[in-house]
């Protein structure tokens, strides 16, 4: 019996595993047959995306850099969700570490390397407190952060709003003025430095999840809090600083965001989608932060290409937003449906079989011998 | 005597296991039938397939002789089959007669009539002995009150068979003679029961025959009168069991922990607790008796630090307060904890085996180089190995989540995990509940085992056998109170069982 609980655990393990996988191939072939019914080749259309999205160093840079807020807010919820913590404010906290990165260096008109620091820093403590702030209210007054984190983005909205308007308004427009050049982050090759940031920043989280002391007992935490406090942990304390961290990610997002990436300034729409576009990506990898920098370039593919797939042949981009909707849907229809004991229970009777099957000619072997 | 249910072939399957195999089970008309079998034996299952909430993989039910298909509980109750779980199924809101007819659909007509159904349950009332007050909110009502409830609730609906699943694990002892003359006029009315509880005692007091479940397959029906406990419990277990007995220690005066005049929350009389004063010496097994729900909860969290208490002192070895420590401090004291429910309190079910081992001592040199920043991931588990040799945690990999481990298994983990480091003191909250013979002698063991080593051991049960059986001194709580301390050796049982009936 023990030995069947185990290739039951590691049957699972596969499942949930080829799950994102597969659900990625059933979006892409509903999307080709979508796009056959416009009357288009899905073939040429797919050509095109992957043209337009991976087909020259160029490109590729333009889908990294694309991809590189959605890495930021995708790590963020990742984050929280580690800790129970169901962060939905990461639009609003990557709005305001934008908004800091903008007053600092504006505001006070910095120039140079010291410019992208103090802005980056500022983008990350704005972050932080952005997520303190539904925190506070959790732990004291026991309001729901699916709420509060919501209001707030709205409240990010228009104060970035009052910014590129009041504040720091270029000649009486709605945008800032850009950001000075010597402040902007560098350039390598075809892609800005922030990309490499992201990407380290992934590795990092990985690395602070599941291998520090700390990232153990936020995954305690968040997976019993009540066996947690048992325990020993301060169990308020590690769940105030998942709100801060994963604020202070969307807010790094937001702040690389502004500096790394053309118009360098903030106008209407700066950030918009970002955040809820990370929580799919979040679930869709099963809250791995390496998985999560996967599903988020994949997220920037669809994105650049789906405007290549447009002008080329003419299939309008809304496809790629149903692409992107049907992955959701199959990727978390598919996890629930994993589980079922049902499809649990036949996929082990599947799998009894197989290894009877393979262990059968054995058994042959033995008799004639 | 006439047959009033037929079981043949009973098979439920779950994947490639086998919950029942092949059970052949026939209830006469006025018996009190009881199903005997450790946890896992399938008792509770082959109930479940008997109400229609689960399909059985093969097999067939006959009632009075005819084949009958029970697809659904709603089949079950037209059958005349009706089940008191456990865990009551009542809507605490709401007084008795509302409970006992919600959901009837004897009436065609959309209006309840209330009244009529009145009549109807106060017959049933006096014809069975069962006395309930029927415009008492439930939340209101005693546990046995609250029982009979759904005893009536059952017999409403036209029961002829009724199954009560351990109806005397949450009874005092006089509620449980209580019980028993009701089964006893019920039988005698022609009502058959099925009786499930793994008390030995009552089960060879109110029986009428035994069928002994053992791994899904049943292994004999008995009559009571041409058998023994002994010879139950060696079918039970598939195995000549061996009761061990456990030598009582006179213990030091010096205390490990002291209580005085402790108060938390006096006015909830199923949760607080009123003036509570205790010590606990070096190196005995202090056992606190009491029926569920009287205190032992909120006992627990205060002396391992989960609560503060509202008045009085907690006092530790040398005798200085430590009444506002917390869970860390309870932890740094080398002190241990056997949680009252393992699910929730002693483990994180989606943490691996290994991780739940080491769950309170990441941060220490031996698992982790930096004070926490980089987990020695060899080191943990080669622990986890170790310890899974040590306590026969049976498992494939200290890899697999804690929650896929048995109940049994579970415990060692936290028993592992509690007992590794030696404590000083062990507080053990319902160490063995719902553990099978086997694992839970393997609980006594250690815990006796931690005592002769020089641990004190504070066990909090609602088992009046395993309090008997482990402590070297008894005190009873009773709503919230202390009704006396006893001796460990020689017992005064008598006193013992009507002190936690509060008398």
């Amino acid at each position: 019996m023990s030995k069947s609980t185990s290739s039951e655990n590691s049957r699972e393990k596969m499942l949930m595993t080829l799950t994102p996988i597969v659900s990625v191939l059933l979006a892409l072939i509903v999307g080709a047959i979508i796009i056959a019914c416009l009357g288009k080749s899905p073939l040429q259309g797919y050509g095109a995306m992957i043209q337009g999205s991976l087909g020259s160093a160029a490109k590729i840079g333009k889908t990294l850099e694309r991809s590189c807020p959605l890495i930021f807010t995708g790590l963020t919820a990742v984050f929280a969700y580690k800790c129970g913590v169901f962060n939905l404010g990461g639009e609003g906290q990557f709005i305001m570490g934008g908004c800091a990165t903008a007053t600092v260096i504006l505001g006070m008109g910095l120039d140079g390397p010291v410019a992208t620091l103090c802005g980056l820093t500022a983008g990350i403590v704005v972050g932080g407190l952005w997520g303190l702030l539904p925190g506070i209210l959790k732990i004291t007054r026991g309001l729901n952060e699916m709420i509060t984190t919501i209001m707030l983005n709205y409240i990010a909205m228009y104060f970035m709003e009052h910014v590129f308007k009041n504040l720091y308004s270029d000649n009486g427009l709605p945008k800032t003025l850009a950001l000075p050049n010597a402040a902007r982050l560098a350039s390598l090759g075809d892609m800005h430095a922030g990309v490499i940031l992201a990407l380290l920043l992934g590795a990092f989280l990985w690395y602070v999840i599941f291998r520090t002391s700390f990232g153990f007992k936020i995954r305690a935490v968040g997976m019993n809090p009540i066996a947690s406090q048992v325990s020993g942990f301060p169990v308020k304390r590690l769940v105030l600083l998942a709100f801060v961290i994963s604020g202070a990610i969307a807010g790094m997002g937001g702040s690389v965001e502004l500096l790394g990436k053309t118009p360098y300034r903030l106008a209407g729409g700066f950030g918009s989608g970002f955040g809820f576009d990370g929580v799919a990506i979040a679930l869709i990898a099963q809250l791995n932060p390496l998985a999560a920098m996967a599903v988020a370039v994949l997220f920037g593919i669809l994105n650049t290409g789906g405007t290549m797939m447009q002008s080329v042949i003419g299939v309008p981009t809304a496809i790629v937003d149903i692409i992107r909707g049907l992955i959701i849907i199959f990727a978390v229809a598919g996890m629930a449906i994993v589980k079922l004991p049902k499809v649990i229970a036949f996929f082990n009777v599947r799998g009894t079989r197989h290894d009877k099957a393979q262990s059968a000619p054995d058994k042959k072997e033995e008799v004639t011998a | 005597m006439e047959e009033l249910l037929r079981m043949e072939g009973i098979d439920k399957r779950f994947g490639s296991f086998y919950a029942n195999r092949n059970v052949n089970l026939s209830i006469m008309k006025g018996e009190v039938h009881t199903l005997l079998g450790e946890n896992g034996a399938g008792k509770s299952t082959l109930m479940n397939c008997l109400i229609g909430l689960y399909t059985p993989s093969a097999g067939k039910f006959f009632m009075r002789g005819e084949e009958v298909r029970i697809d659904s509980p709603r089949d079950a109750v037209e059958r005349g089959i009706g089940m008191v779980h456990q865990h009551f199924m009542l809507v605490e809101d709401m007084t008795g007669l509302e409970n006992i007819i919600l959901g009837d659909k004897r009436h065609s007509t959309p209006l309840l009539r209330q009244e009529d159904d009145r009549k109807t349950i106060e017959g049933l009332m006096q014809r069975y002995g069962l006395e309930v007050d029927l415009d008492e909110r439930v939340a209101d009502m005693s546990i046995g009150m609250q029982q009979r409830v759904e005893i009536l609730k059952v017999l409403f609906r036209g029961a002829d068979l009724l199954i009560l699943d351990e109806p005397t694990a949450v009874l005092t002892d006089l509620e449980v003679q209580g019980l028993f003359d009701i089964m006893r006029s019920l039988t005698d009315e022609g009502k058959s029961i099925i009786f499930i509880s793994h008390k030995m005692r009552e089960v060879m007091h109110i029986s009428d025959r035994v069928t002994v479940l053992r791994r899904g397959e049943c292994i004999d029906t008995l009559e009571i009168a041409k058998t023994t406990e002994q010879e139950l419990a060696d079918l039970m277990i598939g195995q000549k069991f061996e009761e061990s007995v456990y030598a009582k220690v006179n213990a030091t005066d010096e205390p490990m922990l002291q209580l005085t005049n402790v108060s938390y929350h006096p006015e909830v009389k199923h949760g607080g607790l009123k003036d509570v004063s205790l010590t606990l010496h070096k190196g005995e097994i202090l056992g606190v008796a009491g029926i569920d729900g009287n205190g032992q909860a909120a006992l627990a969290s205060l002396v391992t630090g989960l609560l503060s208490p509202e008045s009085g002192e907690v006092c530790g070895p040398d005798g200085k307060s430590i009444a506002l420590f917390s869970p860390q401090a309870f932890i740094d004291a080398g002190f241990g904890n056997i949680p009252e429910d393992r699910n929730k309190m002693g483990l994180v079910g989606d943490m691996t085996i290994a991780e739940n081992l080491v769950l309170k001592q990441t941060d220490s040199e031996r698992f982790s180089a930096g004070h926490g920043a980089w987990l020695k991931m060899d080191a943990i588990r080669d622990f986890a190995e170790r310890l899974r040799e040590e306590n026969d945690i049976r498992c494939t990999s200290v890899s697999q989540t804690a929650r896929s481990l048995s109940g049994g298994n579970q415990q060692k983990v936290i028993l592992a995990r509690e007992l590794e480091s030696h404590p000083k003191l062990l507080v053990a909250v319902y160490p063995t509940r719902g553990l099978d013979i086997g694992a839970t002698s393997f609980v006594h063991d250690q815990i006796v085992a931690q005592r002769d080593a020089g641990c004190s051991v504070l066990l909090v049960s609602a088992d009046f056998d395993e309090v008997l059986k482990l402590s070297d001194r008894i005190v009873v709580l009773f709503e919230g109170q202390i009704m006396g301390t006893y001796p460990g050796a020689n017992p005064p049982i008598k006193e013992i069982s009507l002190a936690m009936a509060g008398k």
